[in-house]
């Protein structure tokens, strides 16, 4: 090893603690990105691998509308049109008391049409009987980790709710992972026969869907025309990938802004690593003056200190990355709990650790590291041989820049600002807007700072006298050092203002728009797999059994399908509104007095914001539907407010519904209840009409208010985790250019004190700069956070999900800000203003 | 190369018309007005003059930092002004060694590898190189504090390793700027003591810059520096029968 680099090297062994400061920024930045990274992926790979061995080696499949495809469109294809490659599946959702939380997926196959599909089904596969399926009506199989997690052996009874039913199930084996059939596959996944599974979610005598094995060429669309001229109303053909992508595609907005915010980290974890490379360069100035007397050329001083920037991103990214895994651990579970919150029911058995996923952290954290250490490299190279730049000479030339930082500050803004403005969905170019406006605004810095403190000079020498003023003056004398840490704390404390407005705001809407919609007084419902939106069906019968309770004024009724479509899935409500149900709308466009009788007529339909954004409908656009009795293009009468879905939904009448398709169950139930009647006596009243193995969930509506709101918060945990880990790494950046920026006057300090200036004075100088640091930067990030917060919930909220939210700003966040700013930045003085404060003139001088 | 008898030594450093002026606050400021002057090999030369001089320009110009508006700076017959700026620095590391006031020593290197580090910069570094300033560290009374770092090494003995990181690697010319300026009068007297002696103990060619007369006292010729104004003062040491003087 060259002794230049031997010299380095040992340069940075003897600052351990700077070095450790740059590590760990590398380090927290790389750990948070590569944590929301693995959580994603691993969240996608569960889907992804749960899907594909469910969907087996089928190529297509056809699905049904709500009601399902009859048995004997299966029974066509194979008699009729010798389709062999086909297979009939049975699929849904069932909870079990012994495994709470979870859901369990029912799998209805026949085994002898599985060998081309799922070939571990097939009754000759292995030495596990599923013959035993048919022969044997309620029993199941279940991977060997499921039946542990259940807690149940063969043989033994395994309890379940599908809807609001009740049945017990017998165990008849257990399957055991082998090759193209992983744990994660198998995962709570129960697996039995057709009829089974039929009479589990009371579909009988029709399937979920009819899984196919087409060849490709012209011979499979050949054979795809014969399956579609066979296909009743709403059954459509697509190929397996097709709804595996657009299931997948649903979360692409939730993954985009969970990664944004993690890269936010990163990005605060550069301004640490900026920070702690240009110390260190600072301090070797005269050193590195001195190298290149001696004849070190410029690109050898940018090797070394490059060197440097490459062992410690390399350092900081490899703990990252360990780091990363553990943080990831965590978060997996906030990510696939606000996913099946959210979007579907997904179990994620473990964090996968893909290379790539890891590679590209990695490097990004090396070249992150590089890109923060450039202007240290910049420094290093720029010093002039022999003679030692002074602290004079720098700051000259900074304060120079200030006026063009300012500049391209603007410039970027109005870049951010834009973008914003492009009449364009793409949120990747709204957070590119975004990252316009906060640099912008980070460059915007030195020159409010300067301004801002020659405001509070005067003030704050008429109340701590000439230390005020040295102390003011101190911050725009060291503006090099100064400016970056006011900037990264302007940002830091911005962003955590912008988050929390953003927040508070959406939840101030929700809770508006729950108050609204939730007009019933006591909703009943099945035990939903997912915690967002009803699922399943109430037991036949059961509304007629219930509306005469006493004390009921009036019903409506609800029933929540996904219905296949050729742009995706669509969520589609039938409702039967009771005339007090007709407040819970908002609409945004449409005439009410028209829109509710055609909507009640099935003439026309309603659709949610999020909806018409997605698809780009107005009022007066239409929406086709496709049930068993015929295609229906039905006009958009109003479109309405609604928070439940990002995905959005179509309301229709009950009446229209039932003309188009032949489902004639009832998710669940708002019941109005008649003028001073308490819902509790109603609950009771209910309960006692409910029948045996009836499984239902019933609330009030403070209740099911409460527990929607449960869930938002359940959504934005990881939001708020997010939020404290970037301002966590920020923070500990700004702490380390305080205290750099103390320790560095340590020599002034010492002067000062052997001219006279008590222990007390010392204190009083350091923490009254960092305080007006703090202030600086406390008054600057509230109109810089509430602009990002107009942004995130105007903008990026819009085009990430398509609703529109309404800001509130509440004095005490503001407040807050200033607060954290102030006394993060008085914290950070703390250390050094001990330090000074303790040292012996004598030494600091010597130091020097 | 000591001169042979009946020939002039050659000459080292020619400065020719020199002339470098900076703006200051819009006005022009002359620092150097037609500086000229030759340092033949073997030669100690001392420059003198006020703070504010010019002596510190005129230093950063004979090593190539920094370039001349006008004129010609020639160092071992190479001319400085007509090279790149890292044709220069290749330069200074094969043909310049120097002595700074504040020694400038790496904190990081041991003694001894501050004394590898010219060899290092101009070349592979062997068990000769090693030989070669273990001997000067010898000579300078530091072979035991070889393995030590700088900070374990008072601000003397600090100036003489790098009086010895100097001359390690053999250079054409050797520049030191106020080398006993930050001792105090007897560690400045030794540190002379040895600068002479290494000096002209192996005929090597040195410019001081200085405010010490003791050390101008030592020189075989002086040159005065004020406002701009490059002068031969006095032959120092050549006046009192010195060898070197041309």
């Amino acid at each position: 090893m060259s002794l230049l680099r031997r010299s380095s090297l040992r340069f940075l062994a003897r600052h351990p603690g700077q070095m450790a400061l740059t590590v760990a920024g590398v380090a927290l930045g790389v750990a948070v990105v590569v944590a929301i990274d693995l959580a994603i992926q691993s969240a996608r790979e569960a889907f992804r691998i749960s899907t594909e061995t469910v969907a087996g080696r089928a190529t297509h499949q056809v699905d049904g509308g709500p009601g399902g495809i009859p048995d004997s469109v299966f029974t066509r294809l194979r008699v009729e049109l010798g389709i062999r490659s086909s297979a009939p599946v049975v699929d849904g959702h069932a909870l079990s008391p012994l495994l709470p939380g979870r859901a369990l997926r029912i799998l209805g196959v026949d085994p002898f049409s599985e060998a081309p599909f799922r070939p571990y089904l097939a009754p000759t596969d292995g030495e596990l009987d599923v013959g035993v399926l048919l022969t044997e009506p309620g029993s199941v199989l279940l991977s060997r980790e499921t039946a542990e997690a259940l807690g149940v052996a063969p043989g033994n009874a395994l309890p379940v709710t599908v809807g609001a039913k009740s049945a017990d199930l017998r165990v008849a084996g257990v399957l055991t992972p082998g090759p193209g059939l992983g744990r994660q596959g198998l995962r709570d996944l129960v697996l039995t026969d057709v009829s089974t599974a039929q009479s589990l979610l009371e579909i009988p005598g029709h399937l979920t869907r009819i899984d196919l094995a087409v060849p490709p060429g012209e011979a499979g669309d050949a054979l795809l025309s014969r399956v579609r001229s066979v296909l009743p109303g709403g059954a459509l053909v697509r190929t397996t990938g097709t709804r595996t992508d657009q299931m997948a595609g649903m979360l692409a907005a939730f993954d985009l802004n969970l990664t944004a915010l993690s890269l936010l980290a990163l990005v605060f974890g550069m301004f640490l690593i900026y920070n702690a490379m240009t110390f260190s360069v600072v301090q070797r100035r005269e050193l590195l003056g001195a190298l290149r007397a001696v004849g070190v050329t410029r690109r050898e001083v940018r090797d070394l200190v490059l060197g440097e920037a490459l062992v410690t991103g390399v350092v900081g990214s490899l703990l990252g990355l360990a780091l990363g895994v553990l943080l990831g651990r965590g978060l997996v579970k906030l990510v696939t709990q606000t996913i099946n919150d959210l979007y579907f029911v997904l179990s994620v058995e473990s964090l996968t650790l893909p290379v790539a996923v890891l590679g590209k952290a990695g490097l990004l954290g090396v070249a992150a590291t590089v890109l923060a250490g450039v202007p240290a490299i910049r420094e290093a190279v720029q010093a002039p041989p022999r003679a030692s730049l002074t602290r004079s000479v720098v700051e000259d030339r900074t304060r120079r820049l200030v006026p063009r930082a300012a500049g391209v500050g603007v410039a970027l803004g109005a870049l951010g600002g834009l973008l914003l403005l492009l009449p364009t969905r793409s949120v990747l170019v709204s957070f590119g807007g975004l990252f316009g406006l906060l640099l912008g605004m980070a460059l915007l810095t030195p020159l409010a700072t300067v301004a801002f403190v020659g405001l509070l000079r005067p003030v704050l020498f008429r109340t701590v006298g000439i230390l005020g003023t040295m102390a003011a003056r101190g911050v725009v004398a060291s503006l090099s050092r100064t400016a970056p840490a006011v900037a990264a704390l302007v940002v830091a404390v911005s962003v955590t203002v912008g988050l929390g407005t953003m927040i508070a705001s959406f939840r101030g809407t929700v809770v508006r728009w729950l108050d609204h919609t939730l007009q019933a007084d006591v909703y009943l419902s099945p035990p939903a797999p997912m915690a967002s939106r009803a699922e399943g069906a109430l037991p036949r019968g059961l509304a007629e059994r219930l509306r005469d309770v006493p004390g009921v004024e009036g019903v409506s009724t609800y029933r929540g399908v996904t219905v296949p479509t050729e742009e995706g899935e669509m969520r589609l409500v039938a409702l039967e509104l009771h005339p007090r149900g007709e407040r819970a709308f908002r609409f945004q466009d449409g005439d009410p007095s028209t829109a509710f009788s055609r909507f009640r007529a099935g003439e026309a339909v309603l659709v949610s914001e999020p909806f018409a954004y997605r698809r780009g409908l107005d009022v007066g656009d239409t929406v086709t539907l496709r049930g068993e009795s015929g295609t229906a293009r039905l006009p958009v009468a109003a479109i309405f407010t609604d928070y439940g879905s990002d995905q959005g939904v179509v309301m229709m009448g009950r009446v229209g519904y039932d003309r188009l398709f032949q489902d004639r169950r009832i998710t669940s139930l708002g019941f109005f209840l008649a003028e001073g009647v308490e819902p509790e006596g109603v609950m009771e009243g209910l309960r006692s009409r409910l029948g045996e193995g009836e499984a239902v969930v019933m609330r009030s509506n403070q209740g099911l208010r409460q527990a929607s709101l449960e869930v938002f918060d359940r959504t934005f945990a990881i939001t708020a985790v997010l939020r404290a880990l970037a301002f966590t790494v920020a923070f500990i950046g700004v702490l380390s250019a305080l205290m750099a920026l103390q320790l560095e006057r340590g020599r002034e300090l010492g002067v000062l004190r052997a001219n006279g200036l008590t222990p007390g004075q010392v204190w009083t100088l350091v923490t009254t700069q960092t305080g007006v640091m703090g202030a600086v930067a406390g008054v600057l990030a509230v109109p810089a956070g509430l602009v990002l917060a107009a942004v995130m919930i105007f903008v990026v909220n819009k085009r990430s999900f398509g609703w529109t939210l309404q800001m509130e700003v509440g004095p005490e966040l503001l407040l807050q800000a200033v607060g954290l700013a102030i006394a993060g930045a008085l914290l950070a003085g703390l250390l050094p203003a001990w330090r000074m404060s303790r040292t012996s003139p004598a030494l600091a001088l010597r130091d020097e | 190369m000591p001169a042979t008898p009946g020939s002039s030594p050659p000459v080292v450093l020619r400065l020719q018309g020199l002339r470098k002026a900076y703006q200051e606050g819009g006005r022009r400021h002359e620092v150097l007005h037609d500086a000229t002057a030759e340092i033949l090999r073997g030669e100690f030369v001392v420059l003198l003059g006020p703070s504010g001089s010019g002596k510190s320009t005129l230093l950063n110009l004979v090593c190539g930092i920094d370039l001349p508006d006008e004129g010609v700076v020639q160092v071992a017959g190479e001319d400085l002004t007509a090279l790149s700026e890292r044709e220069r620095t290749l330069f200074r590391r094969r043909h310049l060694g120097f002595v700074f006031q504040f020694f400038n020593l790496l904190p990081t290197l041991t003694v001894l590898e501050n004394l590898l580090l010219p060899l290092e910069l101009k070349g592979r570094v062997g068990a000769e190189e090693e030989a070669r300033a273990r001997g000067l560290l010898e000579r300078v009374g530091l072979a035991a504090r070889a393995d030590a770092f700088p900070d374990r090494l008072s601000g003397g003995e600090q100036q003489r390793v790098a009086l010895a990181r100097a001359l390690v690697h053999d250079p054409d010319l050797i520049l030191a700027d106020e080398p006993t300026g930050n001792l105090d009068p007897d560690t400045g007297e030794r540190v002379m003591d040895l600068l002479d002696s290494l000096v002209r103990e192996d005929g090597r060619t040195l410019l001081a810059v200085t405010h010490s007369r003791e050390l101008a006292d030592r020189a075989d010729r002086i040159l005065r520096l004020d406002h701009g104004v490059l002068q031969e003062t006095s032959r120092g040491r050549a006046a009192s029968g010195g060898e070197a003087a041309p």
